[in-house]
């Protein structure tokens, strides 16, 4: 079955609010003609009235590049799939990539630890031990062997922990987010309607309240990885750590994503290859085509007897 | 009117979006307006076009092509340097100190290098830096001799409130971060001036080709060049960040029990940094010698600082190779000799 991405809503309003019937997402559209849903393709949108409740943007990452640039990086990544890809990912029309600015939050705080450890700390020492030649002559040698004498440590860590980004979107996953992270944040503007005047702009469906255990506990993942390169010693273990956080920002910010799905079955999850907006990072997870793979296994079942045939002369 | 972030009492400046430091997002109510108007203009992308927006009016789309338009808006105000430090040295000063510095690249430069070395131009140049001030909160951990036992080396931790002033980030271009580094420790920063105020007996760099630095302006020196800030500010965080730590390890070593240390590691809270843009001096040289050219830097307050790329004479090279092969050779064949 091809893409269906050709079926859309149009709209008779410069500004609307829509909501994909499929995935649920919210999208806010502004100078867009024609919908159909950028995460699963689908063309069962509705048009609703704005939710008052939902967070309003105040950041924005903008898109960097135009369509034309994120088309070839898909058409190369396309290009580069396997033959046991499924065609349909394959055959994908470049034309369907959509820019998307996704809803998340980015989350930066005040980070004091208190952390436990057992410091590593080498020495040398110097081993004698008499051994037995093949003679039966008894030899004294002397050799130097490193040990690692263990410490205990404790002590205090300070920092802050900066663009913690939280995925909020309905419709984009959160490892798909992660896989294209990191965005550049020196660029980040303040949100105005201008900005993102001919995109689609998805609506927050997260909470910040919710998003913020997420996001601390991205926090106190950042602060371990800063406190294991924090440690002296030539290594160490048994690292503890209890951290506090204060001083929380959860600023509701839009990143550009284009997204290019694909629907081939009404009851399937749409194939969806992500590229990050500003760097270009894409990432996607291609089905393999089973038939191909049953089909080359069978084909190198069927040579292996082949061979084993003739090796045993010819007769079963 | 100036502002300072809630959470890292940093002076907020005009156009920021976030604490320089901490990044905590200004709130839109505490966004300055009081600063030069920022440009909003929207940039065709196929014919390269830009034309004013309103929102209201306008399509999303080109006027001269039809080509979908995008919205561009420098991500920072461009800076200037607020401050300077004047020269103390003057265009005769600096040549000479370049001839006295060539005169002494040792056995290995060209005999006639100071005397046959052609000077091609001489650039006085202020070279643009950030100026920070900043408090900060350090915990630290590291290795020391104190309370060491079997090994020679016992961890330790503490923490420790560091005051930061005057801390000179190279915000320059024009200079490498390593020839800045050179210059930074021989700068007087007590004779700071507003950068358009003229120092009496401070030297004119008359015969200076104004524009030959890319990038540069003229500035209130006669004759030299004030460079502009080509790192924004939103990249400074980092370079100050990176700047004061590397200072903070420093300060921080002579905190620690013992009298050797290692794996000296510091965490710092930066608090109440202030950031001032300063111009400081120096004279850039190119010269050439036997048709390749060469550049050395003179520090602009002091002309015994000189450095930068001088030639060497491969013949000497060569023989003090063949002598050393030699050499090496005679000392195998006495220890084959011997044995």
């Amino acid at each position: 079955m091809e893409p269906m991405a050709g079926s859309s809503v149009d709209l008779a309003v410069p500004g609307a609010t829509l909501s994909c019937g499929a995935c649920g997402a919210g999208l806010a559209v502004t100078g867009v003609r024609s919908v159909s849903c950028p995460y699963c393709a689908s063309p069962n949108v509705v048009e609703r009235p704005p939710d008052a409740g939902r967070p309003r943007p105040e950041l924005v990452v903008a898109f960097s590049g135009d369509a034309g640039v994120a088309r070839r990086q898909l058409e190369r990544w396309l290009g580069s799939r396997t033959w046991f890809a499924d065609a349909r990912i394959r055959r994908a029309r470049v034309e369907d990539l959509r820019g998307v600015y996704v809803p998340a939050y980015l989350y930066s705080a005040v980070a004091h630890t208190e952390y436990t450890a057992s410091i590593g700390e080498q020495y040398t020492e110097v081993e004698t031990r008499e051994t037995t030649d093949a003679d039966g002559r008894k030899r004294t040698e002397t050799r130097t062997v490193t040990r690692t004498e263990y410490r205990p440590l404790s002590g205090r860590h300070v920092g802050y922990v900066t663009d913690v980004l939280v995925n909020a979107s309905a419709g984009l996953g959160d490892p798909e987010l992660a896989a294209i992270e990191p965005f550049e944040y020196l660029h980040l503007r303040r949100y105005a309607p201008a900005l993102v005047a001919g995109w689609i702009a998805e609506e927050f469906a997260r909470d910040p309240d919710v998003c913020r255990q997420a996001c601390r506990a991205a926090a106190v993942d950042e602060v371990g990885l800063r406190l294991r390169r924090f440690m002296p010693g030539d290594g160490h273990s048994d690292l503890a750590w209890r951290t506090a956080v204060s001083w929380e920002s959860v600023a509701p910010v839009l990143v550009p994503v284009w997204v290019l799905a694909v629907r081939y079955r009404d009851d399937r999850r749409p194939l969806r290859v992500v590229i990050n907006g500003q760097t270009g990072a894409i990432a996607g997870k291609v089905p393999l085509a089973w038939w191909k793979v049953a089909l080359v296994v069978l084909v190198a079942a069927g040579v292996a007897a082949a061979i084993a045939w003739l090796w045993h002369g010819g007769t079963p | 009117m100036t502002s300072a972030c809630t959470r890292c009492r940093t002076v907020l400046e005009d156009g920021d979006l976030r604490c320089a430091i901490c990044a905590l997002p200004v709130p839109t109510v505490d966004a300055r307006s009081d600063g030069p108007p920022r440009a909003l203009i929207l940039r065709c992308g196929e014919c390269g076009a830009a034309i004013g927006f309103c929102p209201e009016a306008r399509a999303p789309r080109c006027g001269f092509c039809g080509a979908v338009l995008s919205i561009e808006q420098p991500a920072d105000p461009v800076e200037a340097a607020r401050l300077r430090v004047p020269f103390a040295v003057d265009r005769a000063g600096a040549e000479a100190a370049l001839r006295g510095w060539l005169g002494a690249r040792g056995w290995l430069a060209p005999r006639a290098l100071a005397g046959d070395a052609v000077l091609e131009s001489l650039t006085p140049l202020a070279w643009a830096a950030w100026l920070v001030n900043a408090e900060a909160r350090v915990a630290w951990t590291a290795d020391s001799d104190a309370g060491a036992q079997r090994s020679a080396w016992a961890p330790h931790a503490g923490e420790a409130s560091l005051a930061f002033r005057d801390i000179v980030v190279p915000a320059s271009r024009g200079l490498r971060e390593v020839e800045a580094r050179l210059l930074i420790p021989y700068y007087d920063l007590t004779r700071v001036v507003p950068v358009d105020r003229d120092v009496e007996g401070e030297p004119v760099a008359s015969g200076a080709t104004p524009g030959t630095m890319p990038g540069a302006m003229p500035g209130a020196m006669p004759g030299a060049m004030i460079e502009r800030f080509d790192a924004q500010r939103s990249a400074a965080r980092r370079h100050v960040q990176e700047r004061i730590e590397a200072l903070a390890r420093v300060r921080i070593e002579s905190r620690i029990a013992g009298r050797r240390h290692r794996h000296v590691r510091v965490a710092c809270l930066l608090e109440r940094q202030t950031t001032e843009r300063i111009a400081l001096p120096a004279w850039i040289l190119a010269y050439r010698y036997r048709g390749h050219p060469y550049r050395a830097i003179v520090h602009g307050q002091r002309a015994e600082v000189v450095f930068g790329r001088a030639p060497i004479d491969w013949g000497k090279v060569g023989w003090l190779v063949a002598f050393a092969a030699a050499a090496a050779l005679a000392a195998v064949a006495l220890w084959l000799a011997l044995r």
